[in-house]
């Protein structure tokens, strides 16, 4: 029997929302996961941030049944992976980018998950050339660059074209050649409706690859929400008397940090509120504009590093996490 | 969900390797001893006795105590490295169900572990007539005699790869994996006949004997079921901690 392609979960047919609610995972005392609760969503690509060691592989393990939750629950559409009627018709996913015998070749290995999901074995050759790996395909998996073996475990992860995708680290080991098209694939996917999570640590490929962020550290939610979003939510203001603007500023409820000099960098406050504030305090304003930070200065500053090194402020964070989850 | 596909998919794990083949060539190794043992060896006295009768040429090719032990380590190492390697991830994603997913796995881990027991065997029958080409005694083991050592062996060979699997499974470690097996087949047994006497009828070799017809200490059937027995209780352990166990 032919791998079934259910009308209702053709890719953008049905959305297949990822939807990880309060779940925990311990190891003995340790909370790899801790409370955590996200929705990824069909349409859009959701980038997976945290530092490593913060949980995302745990977090998609669990997704994915292959490790059991303490707490909470993890769906794909409102059902556990093992649940799912035909789970790799639903759901592709590359967890670990070594997970090959490195004496299997590629397309052997590629041929196994088809026997296994009744697909027809000429789709093999299909995402094979897909992932730009025919040349290759008859070659031990062993032999391969990493690379190559993220391809394979992408040709894999696309085999019973899925409408739900969840890569772990994709761009790790990819050229840029690779990773541009790493890239437009899975715009291309998310584009037709489908449901695509990607976890990386490579800001730069999430910043231009990612529509939402979820960002975890020590297995607890950091912030999450679209990216553009997220990296516009501070404004620059320049001012007359910054250290006086400041001080308004923070009485107010913001969150000020100096940037260049004569400059701050507000948070948690419009720049309506902003102007109006410093209307109230007499003070002169220079200049008042939205503020971008780069995804990498929005990384450090919510998993508590600065590019230097240095903690960030807890009661910055938290106003910060409060002030996302509110917009 | 298709047990057949989810089987298939694991006989081509096992096949699509190298594995099989360094085990064929074990058995043509040992078949090779076998022949220049037959041809050429002699006993304490100088004689053939040791081949002189069918029941001595019977023995020599019964293949079903080796059948266990190679298979065994056959089935240890095709599980323990798929956790290893991490392609048992790959396992669970298409089998969500673990104890489907595991249950096809020793389900192909015995159909590969009956066809190299049945290779043994038969490497090793074609071994004992070719070294007696070599001397002045005939090939005299009847067919029914030849069929029973095959059959025997090829059970065994299917209950070996299934207990060595179990034990893979249970390990995950392809060196502990193996070592559980030696364990299991060929170090501890001797040592709880030197414990309790009873249980001499009952370890692997001698039950694999009566299978291949060369010892009378129990009947066939209880042999039989007693090998069976060895393989499906540490396939059961090994399914119970995949059970219980996150997968990585």
């Amino acid at each position: 029997m032919e791998h079934q392609f259910d009308p209702t979960t053709e890719p953008g047919a049905r959305s297949y929302p990822i939807s990880i609610e309060h779940v925990t995972k311990r190891y003995g005392e340790a909370a790899a996961v801790d409370d955590l609760s996200f929705v990824a969503t069909p349409g859009r690509v959701t980038g997976f941030l945290g530092p490593n060691g913060s949980g995302k592989s745990t977090t998609m393990k669990v997704l994915l049944g292959l490790a059991s939750a303490t707490g909470g629950r993890a769906t794909i559409g409102g059902l556990t992976y093992a649940e799912l009627p035909d789970p790799t018709g639903t759901v592709g996913a590359s967890i670990e980018s070594d997970a090959f015998h490195p004496g299997r070749t590629g397309r052997n290995h590629l041929r196994i998950l088809a026997d296994a999901t009744d697909t027809p074995l000429e789709r093999v050759d299909e995402v094979l050339d897909l992932v730009d790996l025919s040349a290759a395909a008859n070659r031990r998996a062993g032999a391969y660059s990493l690379g190559m073996k993220q391809r394979l475990g992408l040709a894999a992860a696309m085999l019973c074209d899925p409408p739900v995708l969840v890569l772990d680290e994709p761009g790790n080991g990819l050229d840029p050649q690779g990773i541009r098209t790493l890239r437009n694939l899975l715009r291309a996917r998310a584009a037709q409706g489908n449901t695509v999570f990607v976890s990386s640590h490579l800001l730069g490929e999430v910043e231009q690859l990612a529509d939402d962020v979820v960002v975890i550290n020590r297995g607890s939610l950091v912030t999450q929400g679209s990216l553009e979003d997220l990296q516009q939510s501070a404004s620059l203001v320049r001012a007359a008397s910054p250290d006086a603007l400041r001080m308004a500023l923070q009485a107010a409820g913001g969150v000020v940090d100096l940037g260049q000099p004569g400059t701050l960098v507000v948070r948690g406050l419009s720049l309506d509120e902003i102007g109006e504030q410093a209307f109230r305090a007499g003070i002169a304003l220079h200049e008042l504009t939205r503020h971008t930070d780069s995804l990498e200065d929005r990384f450090f500053a919510w998993t508590g590093d600065s590019a230097d090194g240095e903690p960030i402020h807890t009661n910055r964070r938290n106003h910060e996490l409060a002030t996302n989850r509110a917009s | 969900m298709n047990w057949l596909r989810i089987v298939r998919a694991e006989l081509r794990k096992l096949t699509s390797t190298k594995l099989p083949m360094a085990f064929l060539i074990v058995l043509v190794v040992i078949g090779a001893a076998t022949a220049v043992a037959v041809a050429f060896g002699t006993d304490m006295d100088g004689s053939k006795t040791f081949i002189s009768t069918a029941a001595d040429q019977q023995s020599l090719m019964a293949f079903a105590g080796n059948a266990l032990v190679i298979a065994g380590l056959f089935g240890a190492i095709a599980v323990a490295r798929e956790y290893g390697h991490g392609t048992v991830v790959l396992t669970f994603l298409t089998t969500p169900r673990r104890t489907r997913a595991v249950v096809a796995q020793l389900a192909a881990a015995f159909v590969a572990g009956s066809v190299l027991g049945f290779a043994g065997a038969g490497v090793s029958a074609v071994s004992v007539a070719a070294g007696l080409t070599a001397t002045d005694f005939g090939f005299m083991v009847p067919a029914a005699d030849l069929g029973q050592v095959l059959a025997a062996s090829t059970l065994a060979g299917g209950a070996g790869a299934v207990l060595g699997a179990g034990v893979g499974a249970f390990v995950r470690n392809t060196g502990g994996a193996v070592t559980g097996t030696i364990l299991l087949l060929v170090i501890l047994p001797p040592l709880a006949v030197q414990m309790v006497t009873e249980t001499a009828s009952w370890i692997p070799s001698t039950i694999s004997n009566v299978a291949s017809g060369i010892d009378n200490t129990v009947s066939a059937g209880a042999a039989i079921v007693a090998m069976l027995v060895w393989a499906v209780v540490p396939a059961a352990i090994g399914l119970a901690a995949v059970n219980r166990r996150d997968v990585v």
